[in-house]
Protein backbone atom coordinates (compact mmCIF):
# COMPACT_ATOMS: atom_id res chain seq x y z
CA UNK A 1 0.00 0.00 0.00
CA UNK A 2 1.29 3.29 -1.06
CA UNK A 3 1.90 6.71 1.37
CA UNK A 4 -0.72 7.97 -0.01
CA UNK A 5 -3.17 5.42 0.35
CA UNK A 6 -2.35 4.90 4.14
CA UNK A 7 -2.51 8.80 4.53
CA UNK A 8 -5.91 8.66 3.08
CA UNK A 9 -7.12 5.64 5.05
CA UNK A 10 -5.90 7.85 8.16
CA UNK A 11 -7.79 10.46 7.02
CA UNK A 12 -10.73 8.50 6.86
CA UNK A 13 -10.50 6.71 10.43
CA UNK A 14 -10.24 10.05 11.99
CA UNK A 15 -13.07 11.56 10.08
CA UNK A 16 -15.31 8.64 10.99
CA UNK A 17 -14.00 9.17 14.61
CA UNK A 18 -15.38 12.68 14.46
CA UNK A 19 -18.50 12.26 12.71
CA UNK A 20 -19.44 9.13 15.29
CA UNK A 21 -18.65 12.12 17.50
CA UNK A 22 -21.16 14.47 16.08
CA UNK A 23 -23.45 11.49 15.96
CA UNK A 24 -23.18 10.83 19.61
CA UNK A 25 -23.76 14.91 20.53
CA UNK A 26 -26.83 14.74 19.26
CA UNK A 27 -29.63 16.08 22.03
CA UNK A 28 -31.95 14.44 23.58
CA UNK A 29 -34.93 16.29 22.22
CA UNK A 30 -33.84 15.18 18.68
CA UNK A 31 -33.34 11.41 19.80
CA UNK A 32 -37.01 11.92 21.55
CA UNK A 33 -38.55 12.52 18.20
CA UNK A 34 -36.31 9.95 16.05
CA UNK A 35 -37.48 7.89 18.51
CA UNK A 36 -41.17 8.47 17.86
CA UNK A 37 -40.69 8.78 14.33
CA UNK A 38 -39.50 5.23 14.53
CA UNK A 39 -42.63 3.81 16.53
CA UNK A 40 -44.88 5.79 13.77
CA UNK A 41 -42.89 3.85 11.23
CA UNK A 42 -43.15 0.71 12.88
CA UNK A 43 -46.83 0.82 13.60
CA UNK A 44 -47.32 1.79 10.03
CA UNK A 45 -46.07 -1.45 8.72
CA UNK A 46 -48.20 -3.47 6.93
CA UNK A 47 -49.38 -6.53 9.05
CA UNK A 48 -49.54 -10.01 8.09
CA UNK A 49 -52.09 -10.31 10.64
CA UNK A 50 -54.84 -8.13 8.42
CA UNK A 51 -54.33 -10.58 6.02
CA UNK A 52 -55.54 -13.49 8.36
CA UNK A 53 -58.29 -11.44 9.97
CA UNK A 54 -59.27 -10.95 6.53
CA UNK A 55 -58.99 -14.55 4.94
CA UNK A 56 -60.79 -15.76 8.23
CA UNK A 57 -63.97 -14.00 7.74
CA UNK A 58 -65.62 -16.55 5.91
CA UNK A 59 -65.09 -18.76 8.38
CA UNK A 60 -66.22 -16.41 10.69
CA UNK A 61 -69.84 -15.82 8.38
CA UNK A 62 -70.12 -19.13 8.76
CA UNK A 63 -69.73 -19.96 12.73
CA UNK A 64 -72.36 -17.01 12.89
CA UNK A 65 -74.97 -17.93 10.56
CA UNK A 66 -74.74 -21.88 12.27
CA UNK A 67 -75.27 -20.31 15.70
CA UNK A 68 -78.00 -17.79 14.13
CA UNK A 69 -79.68 -21.11 13.11
CA UNK A 70 -79.45 -23.34 15.96
CA UNK A 71 -81.01 -20.31 17.93
CA UNK A 72 -84.06 -20.50 15.33
CA UNK A 73 -84.17 -23.72 15.93
CA UNK A 74 -83.95 -23.56 19.57
CA UNK A 75 -86.66 -21.45 19.94
CA UNK A 76 -89.18 -23.02 17.63
CA UNK A 77 -88.33 -26.86 19.07
CA UNK A 78 -91.95 -28.53 20.71
CA UNK A 79 -91.22 -27.97 24.82
CA UNK A 80 -91.02 -31.09 26.80
CA UNK A 81 -91.97 -29.67 29.69
CA UNK A 82 -95.15 -27.73 30.01
CA UNK A 83 -96.28 -24.79 31.79
CA UNK A 84 -97.38 -24.83 35.24
CA UNK A 85 -100.76 -23.30 33.83
CA UNK A 86 -101.72 -26.47 31.65
CA UNK A 87 -100.83 -28.98 33.83
CA UNK A 88 -104.18 -29.15 35.92
CA UNK A 89 -106.50 -29.73 33.17
CA UNK A 90 -103.84 -32.27 31.10
CA UNK A 91 -104.11 -34.37 34.52
CA UNK A 92 -108.01 -34.34 34.51
CA UNK A 93 -108.16 -35.80 30.93
CA UNK A 94 -105.25 -38.06 32.01
CA UNK A 95 -107.93 -39.74 35.10
CA UNK A 96 -110.59 -39.82 32.13
CA UNK A 97 -108.34 -41.79 30.72
CA UNK A 98 -107.93 -44.44 33.38
CA UNK A 99 -111.81 -44.16 33.81
CA UNK A 100 -112.27 -45.34 30.11
CA UNK A 101 -109.27 -48.34 29.88
CA UNK A 102 -110.83 -49.69 33.44
CA UNK A 103 -112.31 -52.71 31.87
CA UNK A 104 -113.74 -53.60 35.70
CA UNK A 105 -115.64 -50.06 36.01
CA UNK A 106 -117.06 -50.71 32.25
CA UNK A 107 -118.63 -54.26 33.36
CA UNK A 108 -119.90 -52.47 36.42
CA UNK A 109 -121.83 -49.77 34.66
CA UNK A 110 -122.83 -52.77 31.72
CA UNK A 111 -124.01 -54.90 34.55
CA UNK A 112 -125.93 -52.59 36.68
CA UNK A 113 -128.84 -54.65 38.16
CA UNK A 114 -130.57 -51.69 40.53
CA UNK A 115 -133.19 -53.38 42.06
CA UNK A 116 -130.75 -56.26 43.37
CA UNK A 117 -128.25 -54.07 44.41
CA UNK A 118 -131.52 -52.02 46.79
CA UNK A 119 -132.63 -55.32 47.91
CA UNK A 120 -129.36 -56.53 49.13
CA UNK A 121 -128.75 -52.87 51.01
CA UNK A 122 -132.06 -53.47 52.79
CA UNK A 123 -130.80 -56.57 53.29
CA UNK A 124 -127.83 -55.51 55.31
CA UNK A 125 -129.77 -52.79 56.69
CA UNK A 126 -131.68 -54.35 60.28
CA UNK A 127 -134.05 -51.21 60.30
CA UNK A 128 -134.94 -51.12 56.75
CA UNK A 129 -137.64 -52.62 54.33
CA UNK A 130 -138.31 -55.60 56.59
CA UNK A 131 -139.14 -53.81 59.74
CA UNK A 132 -141.64 -51.42 57.20
CA UNK B 1 -38.48 -2.00 22.67
CA UNK B 2 -40.40 -5.39 22.46
CA UNK B 3 -42.12 -5.76 19.13
CA UNK B 4 -45.35 -7.00 21.24
CA UNK B 5 -45.70 -3.39 22.03
CA UNK B 6 -45.86 -1.98 18.25
CA UNK B 7 -49.22 -1.27 17.72
CA UNK B 8 -51.38 -4.32 16.34
CA UNK B 9 -48.58 -6.90 15.34
CA UNK B 10 -49.96 -10.13 15.97
CA UNK B 11 -48.28 -11.42 19.13
CA UNK B 12 -49.61 -15.13 18.10
CA UNK B 13 -47.00 -15.51 15.35
CA UNK B 14 -43.22 -15.85 15.62
CA UNK B 15 -42.71 -14.74 12.17
CA UNK B 16 -44.28 -11.66 12.43
CA UNK B 17 -42.67 -10.53 16.05
CA UNK B 18 -39.56 -11.77 14.75
CA UNK B 19 -39.50 -9.34 11.57
CA UNK B 20 -41.32 -6.50 13.42
CA UNK B 21 -38.37 -6.43 16.05
CA UNK B 22 -35.99 -6.67 13.15
CA UNK B 23 -37.13 -3.72 11.65
CA UNK B 24 -37.02 -2.11 14.87
CA UNK B 25 -33.53 -2.26 15.63
CA UNK B 26 -32.75 -1.78 12.28
CA UNK B 27 -34.30 1.76 12.31
CA UNK B 28 -32.71 2.68 15.90
CA UNK B 29 -29.36 1.64 14.42
CA UNK B 30 -29.47 4.04 11.18
CA UNK B 31 -31.85 6.69 12.59
CA UNK B 32 -28.88 9.43 13.66
CA UNK B 33 -26.49 8.67 11.36
CA UNK B 34 -29.72 8.94 9.05
CA UNK B 35 -30.20 12.45 10.45
CA UNK B 36 -26.58 13.81 10.52
CA UNK B 37 -26.54 12.92 6.43
CA UNK B 38 -29.71 14.51 6.01
CA UNK B 39 -28.71 17.46 8.34
CA UNK B 40 -25.60 17.88 6.49
CA UNK B 41 -27.74 18.01 3.47
CA UNK B 42 -30.66 20.36 4.31
CA UNK B 43 -28.75 22.18 6.93
CA UNK B 44 -31.61 22.37 9.10
CA UNK B 45 -32.81 20.43 12.12
CA UNK B 46 -36.47 19.95 11.44
CA UNK B 47 -36.25 19.25 7.41
CA UNK B 48 -33.94 16.76 8.81
CA UNK B 49 -36.09 15.26 11.17
CA UNK B 50 -38.56 14.91 8.64
CA UNK B 51 -36.96 13.83 6.03
CA UNK B 52 -35.92 11.16 8.30
CA UNK B 53 -39.19 10.11 9.30
CA UNK B 54 -40.56 9.94 5.99
CA UNK B 55 -37.91 8.02 5.29
CA UNK B 56 -38.44 5.45 7.77
CA UNK B 57 -42.65 5.68 7.40
CA UNK B 58 -41.91 4.64 3.38
CA UNK B 59 -39.57 2.10 4.02
CA UNK B 60 -41.70 0.33 6.75
CA UNK B 61 -44.66 0.45 4.72
CA UNK B 62 -43.31 -0.25 1.14
CA UNK B 63 -40.09 -2.68 1.94
CA UNK B 64 -40.74 -4.01 4.86
CA UNK B 65 -41.38 -7.37 4.03
CA UNK B 66 -38.04 -7.24 1.86
CA UNK B 67 -34.82 -9.03 3.12
CA UNK B 68 -33.19 -7.34 5.98
CA UNK B 69 -29.80 -7.20 4.22
CA UNK B 70 -31.69 -4.96 1.27
CA UNK B 71 -33.15 -2.50 3.91
CA UNK B 72 -29.92 0.12 4.21
CA UNK B 73 -29.58 0.94 0.73
CA UNK B 74 -33.43 1.10 0.51
CA UNK B 75 -33.24 3.18 3.04
CA UNK B 76 -30.71 5.41 1.81
CA UNK B 77 -32.08 5.88 -1.10
CA UNK B 78 -35.67 6.72 -0.07
CA UNK B 79 -33.91 9.22 2.03
CA UNK B 80 -31.47 11.01 -0.54
CA UNK B 81 -34.90 10.95 -2.60
CA UNK B 82 -36.49 12.74 0.31
CA UNK B 83 -33.96 14.75 0.81
CA UNK B 84 -33.55 16.22 -2.95
CA UNK B 85 -37.49 16.73 -2.89
CA UNK B 86 -37.30 19.01 0.16
CA UNK B 87 -34.35 20.45 -1.67
CA UNK B 88 -36.22 21.47 -4.46
CA UNK B 89 -39.02 22.70 -2.59
CA UNK B 90 -37.00 25.08 -0.54
CA UNK B 91 -35.36 25.90 -3.83
CA UNK B 92 -39.14 27.19 -5.57
CA UNK B 93 -40.22 28.70 -1.85
CA UNK B 94 -36.56 30.69 -1.94
CA UNK B 95 -37.71 32.18 -4.89
CA UNK B 96 -41.20 33.20 -4.31
CA UNK B 97 -39.86 34.37 -0.93
CA UNK B 98 -37.38 37.09 -2.56
CA UNK B 99 -40.51 38.70 -3.76
CA UNK B 100 -41.62 39.21 -0.31
CA UNK B 101 -40.26 41.95 2.26
CA UNK B 102 -37.85 40.29 4.82
CA UNK B 103 -39.40 39.12 8.41
CA UNK B 104 -36.18 38.96 10.46
CA UNK B 105 -36.49 35.37 13.18
CA UNK B 106 -39.16 34.51 11.99
CA UNK B 107 -37.45 30.86 12.50
CA UNK B 108 -35.90 31.53 15.61
CA UNK B 109 -38.98 32.24 17.81
CA UNK B 110 -38.99 29.34 19.52
CA UNK B 111 -37.59 29.22 22.84
CA UNK B 112 -34.17 27.63 23.33
CA UNK B 113 -34.14 24.83 26.25
CA UNK B 114 -30.43 24.22 27.16
CA UNK B 115 -32.13 20.93 28.86
CA UNK B 116 -33.10 19.34 25.82
CA UNK B 117 -30.58 20.38 23.65
CA UNK B 118 -27.76 19.78 26.34
CA UNK B 119 -25.32 16.76 24.86
CA UNK B 120 -25.98 13.22 25.68
CA UNK B 121 -22.41 12.10 26.76
CA UNK B 122 -19.89 13.58 28.65
CA UNK B 123 -16.48 12.40 27.37
CA UNK B 124 -13.01 13.65 28.55
CA UNK B 125 -12.48 17.12 28.43
CA UNK B 126 -9.17 17.57 26.28
CA UNK B 127 -10.87 14.88 23.90
CA UNK B 128 -13.53 16.20 23.56
CA UNK B 129 -12.38 19.69 22.96
CA UNK B 130 -10.66 18.04 19.94
CA UNK B 131 -13.11 16.18 18.79
CA UNK B 132 -15.52 19.12 19.27
CA UNK B 133 -12.60 21.19 16.86
CA UNK B 134 -12.64 18.30 14.60
CA UNK B 135 -16.53 17.97 13.94
CA UNK B 136 -16.99 21.33 13.78
CA UNK B 137 -14.67 21.78 11.08
CA UNK B 138 -15.43 18.87 9.39
CA UNK B 139 -19.41 19.23 9.32
CA UNK B 140 -18.69 22.79 7.53
CA UNK B 141 -16.44 21.60 5.43
CA UNK B 142 -18.73 18.89 4.35
CA UNK B 143 -21.48 21.52 3.49
CA UNK B 144 -19.17 23.08 1.37
CA UNK B 145 -18.95 19.77 -0.87
CA UNK B 146 -21.17 19.52 -3.74
CA UNK B 147 -24.06 17.10 -2.83
CA UNK B 148 -23.11 13.82 -4.40
CA UNK B 149 -19.88 13.80 -3.44
CA UNK B 150 -21.10 14.46 0.19
CA UNK B 151 -23.40 11.66 0.26
CA UNK B 152 -20.82 9.60 -1.53
CA UNK B 153 -18.30 10.67 1.46
CA UNK B 154 -21.02 9.96 4.40
CA UNK B 155 -22.55 7.03 3.50
CA UNK B 156 -18.83 5.13 3.01
CA UNK B 157 -17.55 6.57 6.05
CA UNK B 158 -20.85 7.79 8.56
CA UNK B 159 -23.10 5.05 7.75
CA UNK B 160 -20.19 2.25 6.50
CA UNK B 161 -22.14 1.33 3.70
CA UNK B 162 -19.95 -0.59 1.07
CA UNK B 163 -19.21 0.79 -2.75
CA UNK B 164 -22.00 -1.61 -3.56
CA UNK B 165 -24.46 -0.14 -1.19
CA UNK B 166 -23.42 3.28 -1.63
CA UNK B 167 -24.46 3.25 -5.56
CA UNK B 168 -27.73 1.47 -4.87
CA UNK B 169 -28.79 4.47 -2.25
CA UNK B 170 -27.26 6.86 -4.68
CA UNK B 171 -28.64 5.22 -7.92
CA UNK B 172 -25.79 5.49 -9.63
CA UNK B 173 -22.98 3.13 -10.68
CA UNK B 174 -20.00 1.80 -8.59
CA UNK B 175 -17.82 3.92 -10.76
CA UNK B 176 -19.27 7.15 -10.18
CA UNK B 177 -19.51 6.81 -6.44
CA UNK B 178 -15.77 5.99 -6.49
CA UNK B 179 -15.32 9.00 -8.08
CA UNK B 180 -17.23 11.26 -5.73
CA UNK B 181 -15.87 9.52 -3.02
CA UNK B 182 -12.42 10.16 -3.78
CA UNK B 183 -12.60 13.54 -5.03
CA UNK B 184 -15.06 14.47 -1.47
CA UNK B 185 -11.63 12.88 0.17
CA UNK B 186 -9.23 15.53 -1.51
CA UNK B 187 -11.12 18.16 -1.29
CA UNK B 188 -11.87 17.39 2.56
CA UNK B 189 -7.94 16.72 3.14
CA UNK B 190 -7.10 20.08 1.47
CA UNK B 191 -9.26 21.54 3.76
CA UNK B 192 -8.71 19.89 7.13
CA UNK B 193 -5.26 18.09 6.59
CA UNK B 194 -5.89 14.58 8.33
CA UNK B 195 -8.17 16.06 10.91
CA UNK B 196 -5.60 14.58 13.83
Amino acid sequence: MSAANESVTQFERNARAALEESVRRIDARTRSRLNQARHAALAAAPRRAGWRRFTLMPAAGAVAAALLVAVVLWQHAPQRTAPAALDAPRAAVVEDMDLLTDNDSIDLMEGWDGPFYEWAAAQSDPGGESRG
Amino acid sequence: MPAALHGDVDLTDPEEQTRSRALNQFLAGVELKAFKIAQAALRHEDDALDAVQDAMLQLARAYSKRPPEEWKPLFYRILENRIRDMQRRRTVRGRVMAWLPLRHGEEDDEDFDPVAHAPSQDPQPVRQLELEEAVGALEEALQRLPRRQQQAFLLRTLEGLDVAQTALAMGCSEGSVKTHYFRAVQTLRAQLGELS
